[in-house]
């Protein structure tokens, strides 16, 4: 494991149908060595040609695609270190398991040998071994995306480039597997490039996450600090549970840090999260996860509690329903104005409120993220 | 009203036995979920109850009259099944529109109403758009309104994954509208909603019918489905687990554990001593698990027998180092993975029973706490709070390796 290539993306742009279809819109990124990266996006945000590019079969018409610092045009197929595994599989049926590992060898010219050891060591590795003379059709979907790691790993890959390749497993099946897929490919330390629409897979496996949006790059980032820190509505939309709540901007507040106050339809607020500058009575969403939603019964006693309250603020909603999930509770609130939000608890968390009833409601300030509304909030939101 | 029974309800098609015997009573006005992975015959039960497919024997009754043999028009119901059916040649507003009941209503009130659900599907705007305009999502909006829309009359309305081809956003929003909407005053209706996904069951149902291979392997509500699982598989299909494999290691009798901490004044122990009884669980080494199991789940589970004693992965607890108060009820380990996941980080620790390694899930919150402290590598014990155990007959290794995925 010495030479693992990293990759690099300057200023790379795509376009199709002469130049009338913009797919991929002057993007530049860095893969790390070892690094398990996903391109995540809704459909036709650019991440499939993204992975293409980066995959040598598609040419970029502006910037560069680098492997290991090099060209990647400079460097013949054979030669790139990278596995393809996609959402169909791509094995033959009509070779055993060996013999799909040994195929890409073969057509390498390796001598014999080196052909075993090398399928041997794939096939161990995957755990696929003791089924060396079966026919891929005993496996299930799992087993498929293994043989196909295996036949990667066989041939010298370091990179494995992979387009869905949970999409066609039964969902139960696929919350299983995609720890194992995780662990494998940390385990090898090959560096993986995955592409998915789906949020879930991406913040369960990966070590950075790439959100594309109409071609280009909105944020890239741990899963860790997308989830804190993420730089727009449609980011802290697509990665976990977050309610959006409109308000304007009643008061700028110039302290040590600036703060604002916000009024919702309802309460009103502090936030200092924000990347925007705004200004008196401009229209404002703030954003905020509904883990991060305290409640309170609307007796609770605040002056006599030992919880620090400095920057918790309360206010009232009135509770339209309550509904146990499991590891959690969801509470679904509702404010005077009919706007409506949710809270999530752990699924042991002890209560009494009643539905239908007010309660008590604590946002932290650091919790809570604020950002210009924009023109068209269901499209940000990918409500349409 | 609608209230509805079936009676030893099976079918099959051809020799394959699609549902086997199955008996079941959903409630009036209640929101009840079928839940089961594919090819369970979730689908196939909900057409027999519509009315779009024949039992080969048993019956079906609504409010107590059979209704058999009547065709699906004669039941009064709104469904929506998973290829939405809508007509190519009219755009939205008349596909959800048409219906003979819709029209013999009054114009002005059809119309607010198809304004209402069009608001409510987020389609409003696209009234005159044609279906091969539409993306997949929207499709099965328009398919959900036009259910809706029949519903004024049917007070049943029956969905089959009405929500699959949604996006993440999308379907958040819809699952709250839906249980909304189920839960009105105005509206008072029966739903019987089919799906894959365990917490969309959970999020929306009152009561729980779990499905696997053609029959009905439990109902009831999702917290007891979801705390008193019947077998593995059921346990299995609602969250991840783990499980160890170990033989109940005494008679089921109120033991020195539960009088011990009764003599402290433990209050809450006392109170389960009334529900459940302790079962000390061996797992082939000095650790021997105490478990609380309810009285009546550990009947058949007798002195030496095999059993598999299963915790759910969110369940589990973990401190660091080996200082636990009741050792009895902890495994040494070493955290080998950690990965943020969202609302909680989810760990694998790696401990060791009878010489081989194991790998048990722990899921916990993602607190500043929790993210700060537990790291990779580090050495911790693993515990679980004693009425969280379940406890099951060992099934054997085949079955466990089926309802696992361990292929």
């Amino acid at each position: 494991m010495t030479n693992i290539p990293s990759i690099e993306l300057v200023n790379v742009t795509k376009t199709f149908n002469e130049e009338k279809v913009l797919a991929v819109d002057n993007i530049s990124l860095e893969i790390e060595d070892g690094d398990y990266v996903f391109l995540l996006g809704p459909t036709g945000c650019g991440k499939t040609t993204t992975l293409r590019m980066i995959a040598g079969l598609e040419k970029p018409t502006k910037g560069k695609v680098l492997i290991d610092g090099k060209d990647i045009e400079g460097i013949p197929p054979e030669d790139r270190d990278m596995g393809f595994i996609f959402q169909h599989f791509e094995i033959f049926d009509h070779l055993t398991v060996w013999e799909n590992v040994t195929f890409g060898l073969e057509m390498r010219g390796y001598n014999d040998e080196y052909i075993i050891q090398e399928a041997e060591k794939a096939l161990n590795t995957v755990g696929l071994s003791e089924y060396s003379d079966e026919y891929p059709s005993i496996f299930g979907n799992p087993g498929m995306q293994k043989l196909g790691i295996a036949r990667a790993i066989a041939t010298g890959a370091k990179i494995l480039i992979m387009d869905e390749p949970l999409g066609s497993l039964d969902p139960k099946v696929s919350k299983v597997f995609r720890h194992e897929l995780r662990n494998l490919i940390k385990d090898l330390g090959l560096t993986a490039i995955h592409v998915t629409h789906n949020q879930e897979e991406a913040m369960a496996i990966a070590d950075k996450i790439i959100i594309m949006r109409s071609g280009q790059i909105l944020q890239m980032g741990t899963p860790y600090e997308l989830y804190e820190n993420p730089n727009s509505i449609f980011v802290a939309n697509f990665l976990g549970e977050t309610n959006f709540l409109q308000g304007f901007v009643l008061k700028l507040l110039e302290d040590s840090k600036m703060n604002i106050w916000i009024r919702l339809g309802g309460p009103k607020i502090i936030c200092n999260n924000f990347n925007n500058k705004f200004i008196l009575d401009d229209n404002i969403i703030i954003s905020f996860r509904y883990e991060d939603v305290y409640l309170f019964p609307v007796d609770y006693d605040f002056d006599h509690s030992t919880y620090d309250w400095s920057k918790m603020q309360i206010f009232k909603a009135n509770l339209e329903a309550a509904r146990f999930v499991g590891a959690t509770k969801r509470f679904y609130l509702m404010l005077d104005c009919g706007d409506r939000f949710l809270s999530i608890k752990p699924g042991n968390f002890e209560e009494n409120f009643i539905v239908g009833e007010d309660i008590m409601v604590g946002l932290d300030i650091d919790d809570i993220h604020a950002f210009k509304t924009p023109e068209n909030l269901l499209n940000e939101l990918s409500l349409t | 009203m609608v209230k509805i029974n079936l009676d030893n309800v099976s079918k099959s098609f051809r020799n394959f036995k699609a549902l086997d015997d199955i008996s079941l009573e959903i409630k009036d006005k209640e929101y009840f979920i079928i839940l089961g992975p594919t090819g369970a015959g979730k689908t196939t039960l909900l057409k027999i109850i519509a009315g779009l497919l024949k039992p080969k024997t048993g019956r079906v009754l609504f409010d107590g009259i059979d209704v058999t043999d009547q065709s699906s028009g004669d039941r009064n119901i709104g469904f929506m099944f998973e290829n939405y059916a809508l007509f190519p040649q009219m755009n939205i507003v008349d596909n959800i529109s048409y219906s003979g009941r819709v029209h013999a209503r009054d114009e002005t009130q059809t119309q607010t109403l198809v304004d209402e659900v069009l608001m409510m599907t987020l389609l409003t705007g696209r009234n005159d758009a044609y279906p091969e305009e539409l993306s997949g999502g929207m499709k099965q909006r328009v398919a959900l309104c036009r259910a809706l829309l029949n519903l004024e009359q049917t007070k049943l309305l029956i969905l089959d994954e009405p929500l699959k081809a949604l996006d993440a956003g999308l379907r958040m929003n819809l699952r709250r509208e839906l249980l909304l909407m189920a839960k009105s005053k105005q509206l008072e209706l029966t739903v019987i909603h089919v799906t894959n996904d365990e917490r969309e069951a959970m999020m929306v149902a009152d009561r729980i019918a779990v499905m696997d291979k053609g029959r009905i392997i439990q109902v009831g509500t999702p917290h007891e489905i979801y705390y008193h699982p019947k077998n593995l598989f059921v346990a299995n299909f609602m969250s991840e687990i783990n499980y160890l494999e170990g033989s109940c290691a005494k008679e089921t009798e109120p033991s020195w554990d539960i009088q011990k901490r009764s003599e402290q004044g433990d209050k809450f122990f006392a109170e389960i001593h009334e529900h459940s009884v302790p079962m000390p669980i061996n797992i082939g080494f000095k650790e021997i698990f105490a478990v609380y199991v309810k009285k009546q789940e550990c009947n058949d589970i007798n002195h030496g027998e095999k059993v598999l004693l299963v915790v759910r992965a969110n369940h589990m607890k973990m401190r660091i180092g080996d200082r636990v108060k009741d050792k009895k009820n902890a495994i040494l380990g070493r955290i080998v993975r950690r990965k943020f996941m969202g609302v909680f980080y989810r760990f694998e620790v790696l401990i060791e029973i009878n010489g081989y390694d194991k790998i048990m899930v722990i899921t916990l919150p993602a607190t500043s706490e929790v993210h700060n402290s537990f790291l990779e590598n580090l050495k911790v014990t693993v515990y679980f709070p004693k009425e969280l155990g379940m406890v099951f007959k060992h099934p054997g290794e085949d079955v466990i390796k089926e309802v696992l995925k361990l292929e």
